[in-house]
C-alpha cells in the first residue's frame, strides 16, 4: 500500500543548521498493516510522516501510495489518497466552522469543489450516524462551531474527517500527544476501532512506548533519519519497554535518554 | 460664541435633513466594507489593494460613461478591474511567494499609475445632467433605494456563495489552512478567487461612489482601507453586542454595511456640531471610539476584577 | 432578529422621510426605479412635504432683511485657498452687511469624498448659495445640487474641471466663479525674457492635480511654438518630490512649476536642490515663488475671492442670471522675483519686477 524507496532530505543544507532528516529511508507497507512509528527527539518520525503527506517535495527517492507514484505532487493533490490526523487539534479542524461543515468539507475530499450547496441532508444522516459511534455525544450538537470544543473532542472529530472516506493511507502523527492520558486512551481506542472496521493501513507516530507496542501489528523505532528496527507479528506482541530501549542502545549506539519516552 | 449660543444654533431639524445623504454615501461605501470583510475577515489576509481598486473602479466606470457605455455596464466593467487588480495581488502572493501585505501594496502603488493611464489625468468629472446615472447625491432618496438593492442582492449573493462547496473552501482557508490542504483544497486558488471577489466589489463600490459624487479623482481611494476596516470592525461589534448567540453569517454582512453607515452618519454629526474644521478628523475618530468602547465597557461593568474584588474579596489572604 | 429588521425598516422609514421632507429637486437624467416608491412614502409626510418644496431661487428673494445662509466647501488648508475664502467672506461682508449673512465654513481636510459629504450638508440645510473652493469641492457641489447656485474659486479651468461642451466663459449650468489661471502666454514671455537662451524647460508638477497638467501641456504648446523643448517631471505625492526635482534639474535649463497644491507645500525640498544646481524656477504662483522660486506672475488669492463675491452678490441680491455669467479672472497680474534667490543664483532682473514681500 505504501512504498516508500530511498528517500532522503535534508534541512537547511549548505549552512550551520543543516540536518539530514532522512536519509536513504527504505519502507513498504502491505494493506492493512498498522504501524507505530518511535524514537528519539530528531530522530525521523515526524518528518517521514510529512514526506509521505506531501508537505514538502523530497530530495531523493520515490513514494507510492496504493500504487499511484505521489513523489511530484504537492500536498493538497495527494489529500485523497490520505487522511491525516494532527498533534495539535486546532490544525486538523476549522474552528470557525460548524462540525457538520468540518464533516462536509472531508466528504469532498479528492472531488471537485463547485458551487453546489456545502452539505446535503442525507449527509447529514451519515454524519450523524457516523458521530454517533465517537460515543461523545457530538452529533446533537452538529450546529456549533468547532471552536467551542475540548481538544479531544478536536481530534475525535479530526480522525473521523480523515476516515470519513476509506483512505488508502491514515497518518497519525503524536495525535494524542497534546490531550490528557483518559481522553489519551479513548482517542487511542477509536483509531484501534476505525482502524480494524474498515481494514485501513496505518502510521502512527507515538512518543509513548506502551501505546506503540500494545497498538498496530509492526513497530518501527527510527534514528538519525533511518530506519533501525522493524518488528512486526508475534515478535512485536512480546515486546516489553526494557526490550525497546536495550535494543535502541545496541543499534544507535547510544541511550534513548528522554522524559516523555521513559516515564510514560 | 458662548456655549448657550452655540447649543441654540444647532439646529437639530438639520441634522435630520443630512440624514439621507450620510445613509447614501454609507450604503455605497458599505460594499467596499462588505470587499473588505471578505479579505479581512474571512481569508484574514490584509488587502491593501482596495486603496487602489477602489479609484480603478471610479476610473473605469467614469470614463466608460463619457465614452457612451450605459452606466450599468460601465459598473460591470468596473468590477472586472476591481477583479482582476485582486487577481495580480493573488498571483504576487502566491506564485511569487512575495508576502501577502507587501504584495497587496505593490498592487495598490502599480495602481495609481494604471488608473492616471485610464482617465488620462487626475480627476474627470461625470455630470448628472449629462449621463444617465445609476444613482447621484443630486437625489439623496433614489441613491438610499438604489444602494439598499445593491446591498441586498449582494449580500443575498454572498450568503449564498459561502454556504457553497466553493465559498465553504474559501473560509477553510482563511480559518485553517493546514486542514484546508488536508482536505485536498488548493489554498492558492483559494486566496486567488477570495482576493478576486473582494476587489471586484470593492470596485463596483468606486464605480457607484464616482457616479453618486459627480466625479473619479486618483486620490479618491486614498485611505478606503481604513474605512473598510472601521466599518467591519464597528458592524463586528455592534453584532455580537446585539445579537450575542444567534450569529447567522447573512446578518453579519447586514451589520457590516450598518457599520459603515454609521461611519458616514458619524461624519456627519461632526460636520452639522460645526466643530473647528482642523480638528474634524479628530472628533470623527472620537466618536468612532466610544462607538467601540461601549459594548467592551458594558461588559466590564457586568464582570471585571474589580467587581470578583468587591463580592468575595476584600479579606487580607 | 426581530427587533434588527424592526431597527432596519425604522432607519429606511426615516431616511426616505427625511429625504421627502427635505427636498424635491427633480433630476431628469437618474435612472429612477424607485420613484415610484419614493413617491408613496411621501404620502406619509405630506404636511411637511408640502412645507419643504420652496426651490432655493425663491427663498433669494431680495428682501433687505433676509439673512443669506452661504455654505463653504474648501478642499484643504492651503495659504492660497484660505486667502481666497476670506476675500470672498470679506466681500459679502461688506456688500450684504455683516448681520445679513451667515457663512457655514468647512474644509475637507484633502478629502474628495468629504466634499460629497460637506456638500450634500448644504444642499439639506437649503444654504441660499455655495462656495466651492478647488476643483473636487466644485464637482461635488454640482452632483448634490441643480438648483442652488454655486460660485467657484481657484479653479483653474471650468470646462476641465465640468467636463463641458462647447465651452465659450459661461457654464449654462447653476455654476459660474473666478478662476486662478494667471495669463500662460504672459508667463511663458517672462521666462523667455529672463532666460533668453534657455532651450530645455522642465515642468515640475504633481500627477494627482488636474489643474496642473492644463496649465503644463498650455505652455508646452506656447513655449513649443517658441522653439524651447519641454518635458514634464511628475511626481505622486511629496514623497517623490526630492527624486524627481533632482532629475527634472539635471536635465533641464529652467524649470517651471504650474499652481500645484503638492510643489506648495513643498518648496523647501525643492528649493534645497535647485538653487545648489544653479537653476532657475519661473512658478505659477507668488507662494511656490517666495518659497523656491526666481520670478512669477502672480495674482493675488485674495482678489479673485473677493470678486467671486461679488458675483454671488449679484447672484443673490440682483438676480443675475448665474448660468449667464461669464468666469472672471484676477483683476490685475503683478510681475515678481525673489530677491534672495535671484541674488544667489547672480539672475539680474528688469525694473518692472517688484520684489515680494518677505513675510
Amino acid at each position: 500500500m505504501l512504498d516508500i524507496t530511498n528517500v532522503s532530505k535534508t534541512f537547511n543544507a549548505g549552512t550551520v543548521n543543516e540536518k539530514r532528516a532522512l536519509d536513504s529511508v527504505e519502507l513498504h507497507l502491505n494493506s492493512g498493516d498498522f504501524v507505530t512509528v518511535i524514537g528519539s527527539n530528531g530522530a525521523g518520525k515526524s518528518t517521514l510522516l510529512n514526506a509521505v503527506a506531501g508537505t514538502w517535495p523530497v530530495d531523493s527517492g520515490s513514494i507510492v501510495i496504493g500504487g499511484q507514484d505521489v513523489t511530484g505532487l504537492p500536498d493538497y493533490k495527494r489529500a485523497s489518497l490520505l487522511g491525516r490526523v494532527f498533534q495539535d487539534p486546532m490544525t486538523g479542524t476549522a474552528a470557525d466552522m460548524m462540525i457538520e461543515e468540518n464533516l462536509a468539507l472531508a466528504a469532498r475530499r479528492g472531488r471537485r469543489r463547485g458551487l453546489r450547496w456545502q452539505i446535503t441532508p442525507a449527509e447529514r444522516e451519515v454524519f450523524h450516524k457516523r458521530l454517533q459511534s465517537l460515543g461523545l455525544g457530538l452529533e446533537d450538537r452538529m450546529g456549533i462551531k468547532v471552536g467551542l470544543l475540548s481538544g479531544g473532542q478536536r481530534q475525535a472529530l479530526t480522525l473521523l474527517m480523515a476516515t470519513l472516506q476509506n483512505p488508502r493511507l491514515l497518518l497519525l502523527d503524536e495525535h494524542t500527544a497534546a490531550l490528557d492520558p483518559t481522553t489519551a486512551a479513548k482517542v487511542l481506542e477509536l483509531s484501534d476501532a476505525v482502524i480494524s472496521e474498515n481494514h485501513l493501513t496505518a502510521l502512527m507516530v507515538t512518543h509513548n512506548m506502551k501505546d506503540a507496542i500494545r497498538h498496530g501489528n509492526r513497530l518501527i523505532m527510527m534514528n538519525d533519519g533511518k530506519i533501525i528496527l522493524d518488528v512486526s507479528g508475534e515478535e512485536k506482541s512480546r515486546l516489553t519497554k526494557a526490550d525497546l530501549l536495550q535494543k535502541f542502545s545496541e543499534l544507535s549506539g547510544s541511550t534513548l535518554e528522554n522524559d516523555r519516552v521513559l516515564l510514560s | 460664541m458662548g456655549i448657550a449660543e452655540y447649543f441654540a444654533s444647532l439646529n437639530f431639524m438639520t441634522l435630520l435633513k443630512v440624514v439621507p445623504g450620510n445613509v447614501a454615501q454609507g450604503l455605497v461605501w458599505g460594499i467596499l466594507a462588505l470587499g473588505v470583510f471578505i479579505t479581512y475577515k474571512i481569508l484574514d489576509f490584509a488587502d491593501l489593494t482596495v486603496d487602489g481598486s477602489f479609484a480603478t473602479g471610479g476610473a473605469v466606470t467614469v470614463m466608460l460613461i463619457l465614452a457612451g457605455v450605459p452606466a450599468p455596464l460601465a459598473l460591470l466593467a468596473a468590477v472586472l478591474a476591481g477583479c482582476l487588480a485582486g487577481l495580480v495581488t493573488g498571483l504576487l502572493h502566491t506564485a511569487l511567494g512575495i508576502p501577502g501585505i507587501l504584495a497587496s501594496i505593490l498592487t495598490q502603488i502599480a495602481l495609481f499609475s494604471v488608473n492616471l493611464n485610464i482617465m488620462g489625468k487626475a480627476n474627470q468629472a461625470v455630470s448628472v445632467d449629462k449621463y444617465a446615472l445609476v444613482l447621484s447625491s443630486r437625489s439623496n432618496s433614489t441613491a438610499i433605494l438604489i444602494g439598499l438593492v445593491f446591498v441586498a442582492v449582494i449580500i443575498g449573493l454572498l450568503y449564498w456563495y459561502f454556504g457553497t462547496e466553493q465559498g465553504c473552501a474559501i473560509r477553510a482557508t482563511g480559518c485553517t489552512p493546514s486542514m484546508a490542504k488536508a482536505q485536498g483544497i488548493n489554498i492558492s486558488s483559494m486566496k486567488l478567487l477570495a482576493l478576486s471577489l473582494s476587489n471586484g466589489l470593492v470596485a463596483l463600490s468606486g464605480g457607484l461612489t464616482a457616479q453618486y459624487q459627480g466625479f473619479s479623482d486618483i486620490n479618491m481611494g486614498r485611505g478606503a482601507i481604513v474605512i473598510g476596516l472601521a466599518a467591519v470592525i464597528i458592524g463586528d461589534v455592534l453584532h455580537s453586542a446585539i445579537m450575542r448567540k444567534k450569529q447567522n453569517f447573512g446578518v453579519r454582512l447586514a451589520f457590516v454595511v450598518l457599520g459603515s453607515i454609521i461611519y458616514y452618519l458619524v461624519i456627519g454629526i461632526v460636520l452639522w456640531l460645526k466643530m473647528p474644521t482642523n480638528d474634524m478628523k479628530l472628533f470623527t475618530a472620537i466618536i468612532v471610539a466610544i462607538f467601540l468602547a461601549v459594548p467592551y465597557l458594558k461588559e466590564r461593568s457586568r464582570s471585571s476584577f474589580a467587581r470578583a474584588a468587591k463580592n468575595g474579596g476584600g479579606h487580607n489572604a | 432578529m426581530k427587533k434588527l429588521i424592526c431597527l432596519i425598516l425604522a432607519l429606511t422609514m426615516l431616511a426616505a422621510l427625511c429625504a421627502c421632507a427635505g427636498k424635491t429637486e427633480s433630476s431628469p437624467s437618474v435612472q429612477s426605479a424607485g420613484s415610484a416608491a419614493a413617491g408613496s412614502s411621501s404620502a406619509a409626510a405630506s404636511a411637511s412635504a408640502a412645507s419643504g418644496s420652496s426651490s432655493a431661487a425663491a427663498s433669494a428673494s431680495g428682501a433687505s432683511s433676509t439673512v443669506y445662509h452661504i455654505g463653504i466647501c474648501q478642499l484643504v488648508q492651503h495659504v492660497a485657498l484660505d486667502a481666497a475664502t476670506k476675500g470672498f467672506k470679506e466681500a459679502l461682508t461688506k456688500l450684504l452687511g455683516a448681520d445679513n449673512v451667515v457663512f457655514d465654513e468647512q474644509n475637507a481636510q484633502g478629502d474628495s469624498a468629504t466634499c460629497a459629504t460637506i456638500c450634500n450638508q448644504f444642499v439639506a440645510d437649503n444654504d441660499d448659495l455655495i462656495l466651492a473652493n478647488a476643483t473636487p469641492a466644485l464637482q461635488a457641489a454640482a452632483s448634490a445640487t441643480g438648483t442652488i447656485p454655486i460660485i467657484g474659486t481657484s479653479i483653474t479651468d471650468y470646462a476641465t474641471a465640468l467636463n463641458l461642451d462647447n465651452y465659450n466663459g459661461t457654464t449654462g449650468l447653476n455654476i459660474s466663479g473666478t478662476s486662478d489661471l494667471a495669463p500662460l502666454k504672459d508667463q511663458a514671455a517672462m521666462l523667455e525674457e529672463l532666460f533668453p537662451d534657455a532651450k530645455t524647460v522642465g515642468i515640475l508638477f504633481c500627477s494627482a492635480e488636474p489643474n496642473s497638467y492644463y496649465q503644463a501641456s498650455v505652455i508646452e504648446g506656447i513655449l513649443g511654438g517658441d522653439g524651447i523643448t519641454c518635458k514634464e517631471y511628475t511626481f505622486t505625492d511629496s514623497n517623490d518630490v526630492a527624486s524627481v526635482t533632482t532629475t527634472a534639474c539635471a536635465e533641464s535649463d529652467v524649470l517651471y512649476i504650474p499652481t500645484d497644491n503638492t510643489a506648495a507645500s513643498n518648496t523647501e525640498v525643492i528649493k534645497n536642490i535647485a538653487v545648489p544646481a544653479k537653476k532657475a524656477i519661473i512658478c505659477g504662483e507668488e507662494g511656490i515663488c517666495s518659497g523656491c522660486g526666481v520670478a512669477t506672475l502672480s495674482i493675488n488669492y485674495y482678489d479673485i475671492g473677493y470678486t467671486a463675491g461679488e458675483m454671488a452678490y449679484d447672484v443673490l441680491t440682483k438676480g443675475a442670471d448665474i448660468a449667464a455669467m461669464p468666469i472672471e479672472f484676477a483683476p490685475k497680474v503683478t510681475k515678481e522675483y525673489n530677491a534672495d534667490i535671484c541674488q544667489t543664483l547672480g539672475i539680474t532682473v528688469p525694473s518692472d519686477y517688484t520684489a515680494i514681500a518677505a513675510n
